[in-house]
């Protein structure tokens, strides 16, 4: 309601509105009532009241006192006449504050000191004040100490005779000593060498067999992608014969249930053998008579004196292979010679390659190398390939100076949870 | 009975190894500093030999370190200045919270910083071990050096990269080390012999490129903020064994000044110095200005065990490498604008030559394209506009060439427009019975002082890849059916869609009942869902390692689909508009 009046009073104060009555104006409309205010409100005190002839009175008043001494009134104040002595007897001298104590002896220093400083003498104190250095407060420390600092300077830090701070007993007792750094940080952790050449396909006019070389190694490792993807795909292929026809569900749903007599009297042939086997095996064994017990011994001395016998022979016989063995011993060398140096090299091709060090496994950039369509023609018509950062990252992966790493991706704490706005929810 | 019983993983390699994790808990750092002590201070992770030993039975994959290691770096100091830093940064965002500028600005002020000096001392205690290390630390610093500087690192560690990349410059061809080079399609390798080590570095190109998004710039920069430190070390040695001014000034006496005024064009003033500097066309000033004097040349003894035939083969090459010094001595080149221009002006003055290039492309150059004493201009184009008579117009990889090939070659070949012979790489050493190539063969001979007889051309047949072509393309999976059904189920919900709104507006629907119409079931879409079943079987029977890589697959597939589809869509957008412009300039 109020905003219909509103729009009304705005529509009425438009320039230019007619209003159906010839006779009455627009303005008798808009001012015919005046709107009630509360004038107890502080909220009203200040838009509502008219204080302007009250402000006149003061300024005047003011005024009037800033140019003349005391405005209207010229009496004295009450407080000012309160506060006079009204007595006649004079108030008492206080002695006290004209007394100094050691006022004569520091007179005496005073020109004591007025004298020296005449004849060009500056006290001790004076002579320690004016030797401070004053504090440089105009460069900043912070910058010109920083590390990174472009104008920074550099000494010669191996030249310098070491300075020796103390002797190493005093600096081992008041923990200055510096700590020796271990012999085997020392080693490098790779035996790869810092920059690796790339080979000479790489470069931006190659020779022709070099290029195809490089090219072929690029083949051979999308080969490998190729592979691992055509695994993949074999594991999930299926085999339409598989699919469930209707006869096989119902096998298997009865299966166990249905009783068929074809299949029974097959099956009870073969189930009496076997009962009958095991019925064989379940026999309780007798007692072994002394006889049995005499008899297994004297196998047993004559299958002992049979092996002694045959060892003999063997050894005997052995001294006419000796050529055979000497052979067959030479391959046994050569052959845990060559196991030796497969594992050797096997361990030095290993020292070459990255270790794991993290979670990550090292992911080997992909070759740089230019198809013989985009070889340029001159250094002019270069366009690299592969950049260098990525190269010198993952040369320090590969050196095992740092580990595998991989760009952290975001990951939310709570679950985003979608919401059509409600006009989109009218249509949808 | 009753004897000690030893527990497990209580000595041995179990209680010499320690996680990452309970490493910096001892340390008492948070992660990131953590990484970035340990790269300070060169301690690396180890991979132990029995991992179920040391990870008390489990065969995850965790990160170990020396126990000994990490108790060395408890005695480190930069490990306090830290966790000073923490302090700081937390003092600082009180103070911005509660917008105190005043303790804002004290705090800034008072900023801890640490710097690495002893750590260089320590790591390396002798001059020669930092020289074994400094190929990486040159690859960072020229890397480094060509960042653009927005915020992403610090500006200031850029720009001292880039005074460092400098000064190594400089010293080389002050000193003459260079021994090889080699332009190859990521960036260009640089050989150089530096008091008996040979110091590998590669620089990248110039052009602008996407950098990737893999790599980690923080631990980038704590690598960088090292070897900085060390290269920064380096080269003041090598500058004073040199006997020249470090930090490096340029030789006022001899060479002819630019001009004050036109030096306003290329730099401000502070960093004029540095731009000179960076040309490498001026020469460097020396502590004690020493006139040429002939040394003495000493007698030479054969050391123990060595032939008289033996130390004469060392002086020969002895001679030989300094014949190689000198290589382009007398010789004056100018370098066109679209040649890599700091590149060629080392390579040229790392061998005695002098270069200078147009005034407008950089400040330091010293003769202009007129002069008539030029005898090499090097050119990448096609063809050139005015052509000077005594001088030979070549492109720029027969100084590559020559400098590997330790001579200087017939400058025919590498005429304008001619086609190239190809860059052999210097870091490949044949072995007897591998393949030689024909260029090869033939710069040999030229070293060895015969001229090429007939020159054999062979024809170089590219083959085409085709086995490559088809492996490196997608096999995109898409059936053709689906989008059929998509079509389909779009226009039912077309249809619904009207009758809601119709329902909407009041307006009673035209339903009636129809006769009901037929839905012929399409076999292909049946079998296509029976495939698609099968598959989803197939993939539930995968292991859970199987079922990963397929993941991984089809993730790095769907992508790439993806990213097919954007550039198409870019494609006929390009396109779309084309037509567009095209419609209307005909009206």
């Amino acid at each position: 309601m109020a905003a219909a009046r509103r729009l009304k009073r705005v529509a009425i104060s438009q320039p230019g509105f007619l209003t159906l009555n010839p006779k009455v104006t627009p303005t008798d409309l808009v001012s015919s009532r005046r709107k009630r205010v509360n004038k107890n409100k502080k909220k009203n005190w200040n838009k509502y009241s008219d204080v302007q002839d009250v402000e006149e009175f003061l300024e005047d008043v003011r005024h009037q006192e800033r140019t003349t001494g005391k405005g209207k009134s010229s009496r004295p104040l009450r407080i000012d006449l309160i506060l006079q002595h009204d007595s006649l007897v004079a108030p008492p001298k206080d002695v006290l504050a004209y007394q100094k104590p050691n006022a004569k002896k520091l007179r005496r220093t005073a020109e004591r000191a007025e004298k020296l400083a005449a004849n060009g003498v500056v006290p001790r104190s004076k002579k320690r004040l004016l030797n401070r250095t004053v504090v440089d407060r105009t460069s900043k420390k912070t910058e010109t100490e920083a590390n990174n600092n472009p104008e920074r300077d550099f000494y010669d830090i191996w030249g310098q005779e070491t300075k020796d701070l103390g002797e190493p007993w005093y600096l081992q007792q008041t923990r200055k000593k510096l700590v020796k750094r271990p012999e085997k940080l020392n080693e490098k952790p790779s035996v790869l060498p810092a920059v690796e050449v790339i080979a000479p396909g790489g470069s931006y006019n190659p020779d022709f067999f070099s290029h195809q070389e490089l090219l072929r190694e690029a083949h051979e490792v999308e080969l490998k992608k190729k592979k691992v993807e055509d695994k993949l795909e074999r594991q999930l292929a299926y085999n339409k014969a598989d699919t469930a026809t209707e006869e096989t569900i119902l096998r298997e749903q009865v299966e166990g249930l249905v009783e068929e007599s074809e299949e029974e009297e097959e099956k009870d042939a073969p189930k009496e053998d076997g009962e009958e086997v095991a019925v064989g095996a379940i026999a309780v064994a007798d007692k072994k008579t002394e006889r049995q017990r005499k008899r297994e011994k004297a196998e047993k001395m004559k299958e002992q004196q049979r092996l002694t016998e045959r060892r003999q022979t063997e050894q005997q016989q052995q001294l006419f292979q000796l050529r055979s063995i000497k052979t067959s011993i030479k391959q046994q060398e050569e052959t845990t010679q060559i196991r030796q140096k497969r594992r050797k090299a096997k361990e030095e091709a290993q020292k070459a390659q990255p270790r794991r060090l993290g979670k990550l496994k090292f992911q080997p950039q992909d070759m740089e190398v230019q198809l013989s369509d985009e070889l340029a023609g001159s250094l002019r018509q270069l366009k690299p390939e592969g950049s260098v950062l990525m190269d010198r990252f993952k040369s320090l992966q590969k050196r095992n100076l740092i580990e595998p790493r991989e760009r952290a991706k975001f990951k939310r704490r709570l679950k985003v949870k979608y919401v059509e706005k409600r006009a989109f929810k009218e249509i949808s | 009975m009753g004897g000690l019983q030893k527990k497990k993983f209580e000595r041995g390699s179990a209680t010499n190894y320690i996680t990452r994790n309970r490493a910096r808990k001892k340390l008492q750092l948070s992660l990131p500093d953590f990484r970035r002590l340990c790269i300070l201070k060169g301690i690396y992770p180890h991979e132990p030999k029995h991992k179920k030993k040391v990870n008390k039975g489990s065969t995850a994959p965790r990160t170990f370190y020396l126990l000994k290691d990490i108790r060395f770096l408890l005695h480190e100091p930069i490990v306090g200045k830290f966790r000073e830093y923490k302090i700081f940064v937390r003092k600082l965002k009180k103070a911005y919270g509660k917008t105190e500028w005043s303790a804002v600005e004290r705090l800034r002020e008072n900023k801890p910083t640490y710097k690495l000096d002893h750590i260089i001392k320590e790591r390396y205690p002798t001059f020669i071990d930092a020289l074994r290390d400094i190929d990486d630390a040159l690859c960072m610093c020229f890397l480094f050096s060509t960042f653009a500087r927005t915020g992403k690192c610090h500006v200031q560690t850029i720009q001292l990269c880039r005074r460092l990349t400098v000064e190594w410059m400089n010293y080389v061809i002050a000193s003459r080390s260079l021994r090889k080079v080699f332009l190859s399609i990521k960036g260009i390798y640089y050989q150089a012999e530096v008091m008996g080590q040979l110091i590998t570095w590669v620089v990248p190109y110039q052009f602008s490129h996407d950098h990737p998004v893999d790599v980690d710039y923080r631990v980038m920069a704590t690598f960088t903020e090292l070897y900085t430190t060390l290269l920064g070390f380096v080269s003041f040695r090598l500058y004073s064994s040199l006997n020249l001014v470090y930090p490096p000034k340029l030789d006022s006496n001899g060479e002819s000044e630019p001009k004050e005024e036109s030096e306003d064009d290329y730099a401000m003033n502070s960093e004029s110095y540095l731009e000179k500097l960076s040309a490498l066309s001026a020469s460097l000033a020396r502590v004690v200005s020493s006139a040429d004097e002939e040394e003495a040349q000493l007698d030479q003894f054969p050391s123990e065990g060595e032939d008289m035939e033996k130390m004469e083969a060392r002086e020969k090459e002895l001679k030989q490498q300094e014949a190689q010094k000198k290589l382009f001595e007398g010789l004056k080149f100018y370098l066109n604008r679209e040649v890599p221009r700091e590149s060629l002006a080392f390579v040229i003055r790392c061998f005695g030559g002098q270069v200078s290039w147009d005034k407008s492309v950089c400040i330091g150059s010293t003769y202009d394209v007129t002069d008539e004493t030029i005898t090499h201009q090097i050119i990448d184009r096609p063809s050139v506009g005015k052509q000077y008579i005594n001088r030979y117009y070549i492109q720029p990889q027969w100084l590559y060439d020559c400098v590997n090939a330790k001579i200087l070659l017939p400058v025919e070949d590498y005429f304008l427009g001619v086609t190239l012979p190809p860059h052999l790489s210097p870091f490949v050493e044949e072995k007897e019975g591998d393949y030689v190539p024909p260029e090869k063969l033939k710069m040999m001979a030229l070293q060895r002082g015969e001229k090429p007889g007939n020159e054999q051309e062979e024809d170089e047949e590219e083959e085409e890849e085709e086995g490559e072509q088809e492996e490196e393309e997608e096999q995109e999976e898409d059936d053709n059916g689906d989008e059929e059904d998509d079509e389909e189920e779009v226009a039912e919900e077309k249809n619904l869609k009207k009758m809601e709104e119709q329902r909407s507006q009041g307006k009673s629907l035209h339903v009636k009942v129809t006769p009901g119409k037929l839905k012929v079931e399409n076999k292909a879409r049946l079998e296509q869902e029976e495939k698609a079943e099968e598959k989803r079987l197939a993939i539930m029977m995968m292991k859970k390692k199987e079922k990963y890589l397929y993941d991984k697959i089809m993730f790095g597939k769907k992508r790439k689909v993806r990213e097919a589809n954007k550039l198409a869509a870019k494609r006929k957008a390009h396109d779309d508009s084309e037509k567009a412009k095209k419609k209307k300039a005909r009206k």
